[in-house]
């Protein structure tokens, strides 16, 4: 089952009173938490998934997946209300998003962020329905040497083009990995890393990882700013809305490259923040209005938004069809799966296609709801941020901890969560990447098994990674990606000595 | 007040150590070729290498920086006034989890709202009970009774037979 009739099924599955009533709980509770400092999307999603654990699959990923949309709204809430992204995807938002917020033009700032955010969520479920039956059947032809060249190239464009010190993503992926390695081997059945400690045999959660890398550290970092809220109040109405929605087909062309840019950055893991970065970049270099950008030019926020939800839509693909996260949140989900007992992957699209086309329909359905109640509840949820942070702080602070708790049961995990706390607030200080960390602990034992079967199958030789024109070519790309930075350094010594 | 270049290498020298542990580790287990694959030391092996290697580079850099005072020492990680901030708001949170180990996170969570809210920003007595009580009478109808999940208990809740 491909294409349009997977759809239609998937509608079928989506469209029950139960699951637009999911659907309305998890955009409400998302928003609330994008709007919060301190949690975002994967933290949200952490929080929510041990709640889901009895849940079926197909409801269980319609409320996360709900959830994820309404923390993209409502990081750009923050944003351009408040000038303090609720979201790192959304920082990109405030240079011009708070500037006319600033000017009076809060209303049509929040209506073009959302509509341009809703515009750039659709094209990347559009591209998900178009791509993900020929991505299920180009990934059914892999095996484990092809799974492994998948994720080495994955974690390969995170030391290369993420931005982050290239030697800072070495150490975090290798970190995650190493996490990820704790407790009892899948494949052994050996008791790795745990040094004698009982409260290791289980290994260490990724849940608890993100809560406390993404949860407390952020707020750490929020408390260091010295936080003070300042945020310009609004009122939306249909009216406003309908005029700025009138305006948007005038900006085609910054809406156009930026879902472009988004849906790639999505798909190969550059994450929503890297693309939401990109596309404001992209959009000041070709507006005729270079010198507004910073200043309220209303392009300045369509890119990023369009951007950063194309990305945030088109990260599900990878995530179903490889079982190769785009995006932190995604890495979380992609745990959520594992745990719901379904196996990620190209199978997944053969034995549960009610779930993926179930999920795929829910996207479209999503996004539209998120667009018409976020629209509906800004006032309400920018009203939070007026309590004071002395309250706010130390609510989120207890949430995060009863979630770390609510994961397995286990109290060391209230240390775990401590001490990931402060690792995430350093890490984000010296510019240690977190996302690839996450990624690596959610698909650390799956690239592991690669690993070790593609060993097996080759008897130990390297070799097997070059064995045929599809693995040879994924390790090639992974190993331009993983020295791009040096490459970039050779170039500029070159261009250096010749002048 | 702590230097960039201080803290990076602090962070590097961290991660090094971490790197040796999952190192040894790893050996444990054997780290070579059995006749079933590669043992399962191998794999976290590698990755402590990496970890270890890579934290090594960071902090040559680091200290490099530092003995080029223009470059990184001028630079700031942590402010003394920052740093209050940062204490203030991590230590209660290492009260938070001491208490619930010993008390429940219902009355940890209690104390520790009651805590910084008084003892850290003077909020009044009485608004700040209201708050350090409604929070874990809401949490626990919502927890226990909505998603029927057990939370970690002490030793008031034994009394009240919760």
């Amino acid at each position: 089952m491909d294409g349009f009739s997977g759809l239609l099924h998937g509608f079928g599955v989506a469209l029950t009173w139960y699951h637009v009533m999911l659907m309305v709980i998890g955009v409400l509770l998302g928003i609330l938490v994008g709007v919060l400092p301190g949690l975002g999307a994967p933290n949200g999603v952490s929080l929510l998934l041990p709640l889901t654990f009895t849940m079926d699959p197909v409801s269980a990923i319609i409320l996360l997946t709900s959830m994820y949309w309404g923390a993209l709204f409502g990081g750009s809430t923050t944003s351009i209300l408040f000038n303090i992204p609720g979201e790192p995807s959304s920082v990109a938002t405030t240079f011009d998003g708070y500037p006319m917020a600033q000017n009076g033009r809060a209303t049509e700032a929040l209506s073009f962020a959302f509509l341009s955010a809703g515009f750039g969520a659709i094209v990347g479920v559009l591209l998900i329905t178009a791509l993900s039956g020929w991505v299920t059947q180009f990934a059914l032809k892999f095996s484990s040497p092809e799974f492994f060249g998948v994720y080495f190239l994955a974690f390969a464009s995170f030391v290369g083009l993420s931005g982050a010190p290239p030697l800072k993503a070495a150490v975090s992926i290798a970190l995650g990995f190493s996490l990820a390695a704790v407790g009892m081997d899948s494949v052994s059945g050996s008791l790795r890393l745990t040094f004698g400690y009982d409260v290791l045999l289980a290994g260490i959660s990724f849940l608890v990882a993100v809560i406390g890398l993404f949860g407390i550290g952020e707020l750490i970092l929020t408390i260091e700013d010295g936080l003070k809220l300042d945020g310009i109040r609004a009122k939306i109405t249909p009216r406003d809305v309908l005029r700025t929605a009138a305006q948007m087909p005038k900006h085609w062309a910054t809406l156009l490259r930026s879902s472009i840019v988004g849906c790639w950055m999505g798909i190969t893991p550059g994450g929503p923040t890297a693309a939401s970065f990109m596309s404001y970049g992209l959009a000041k270099r070709f507006s005729a209005y270079r010198a507004n950008f910073g200043k309220g030019e209303p392009d300045g926020v369509i890119a990023p938004e369009t951007a950063d939800h194309s990305a945030g839509t088109s990260a599900m693909l990878p995530m179903m069809a490889l079982g190769l996260p785009g995006s932190a949140t995604a890495a979380v989900m992609l745990g959520g799966l594992m745990i719901w007992g379904l196996n990620p992957g190209p199978m997944l699209f053969v034995e549960r296609p009610d779930f993926v086309w179930g999920l795929i329909a829910s996207m479209y359905l999503g996004n539209v709801v998120a667009v018409v109640l976020v629209l509906a509840t800004v006032p309400l949820f920018a009203s939070i941020l007026r309590i004071p942070f002395a309250i706010i702080g130390p609510l989120i602070v207890v949430v995060c901890f009863i979630g770390a708790y609510t994961i397995a049961g286990r109290p060391f995990d209230l240390w775990l969560a401590l001490a990931f706390g402060i690792l995430g607030y350093v890490f984000k200080k010296l510019d240690y990447p977190i996302a690839p960390l996450i990624l690596a602990m959610v698909i650390g034992d799956k690239a592991e098994d690669a690993f070790r079967q593609s060993m097996i199958m080759s008897k130990g030789s390297l070799s097997i990674f070059w064995s045929n024109p599809l693995v040879t070519s994924l390790m090639l790309l992974g190993l331009v990606l993983l020295f791009w930075p040096l490459l970039g350094a050779l170039r500029q010594r070159l261009r250096a000595a010749r002048s | 007040m702590i230097a960039r270049w201080q803290a990076e290498l602090g962070m590097a020298a961290f991660l090094a150590v971490i790197g040796v542990i999952t190192i040894i580790g790893a050996r444990e287990y054997g780290v070579g070729w059995s006749p079933s694959g590669p043992e399962p030391g191998a794999f976290p092996f590698y990755m402590g290498i990496i970890v270890l290697l890579a934290s090594l580079a960071n902090a040559l850099r680091a200290l490099v920086a530092g003995l080029r005072p223009a470059l990184w020492s001028e630079q700031a990680f942590l402010k003394p006034e920052q740093m209050r901030l940062v204490l203030g708001f991590t230590l209660p949170i290492l009260g938070l989890v001491v208490a619930s180990l010993m008390l429940g996170l219902y009355v940890g969570m209690a104390l520790y709202l009651f805590g910084t809210l008084v003892l850290q920003n003077r909020y009044p007595v009485l608004k700040a009970s209201l708050i350090a009580l409604a929070t874990p009478v809401l949490a626990y109808f919502l927890i226990e009774r909505v998603f029927k999940v057990a939370m970690l208990k002490g030793p008031l809740e034994a009394w009240l037979g919760l």
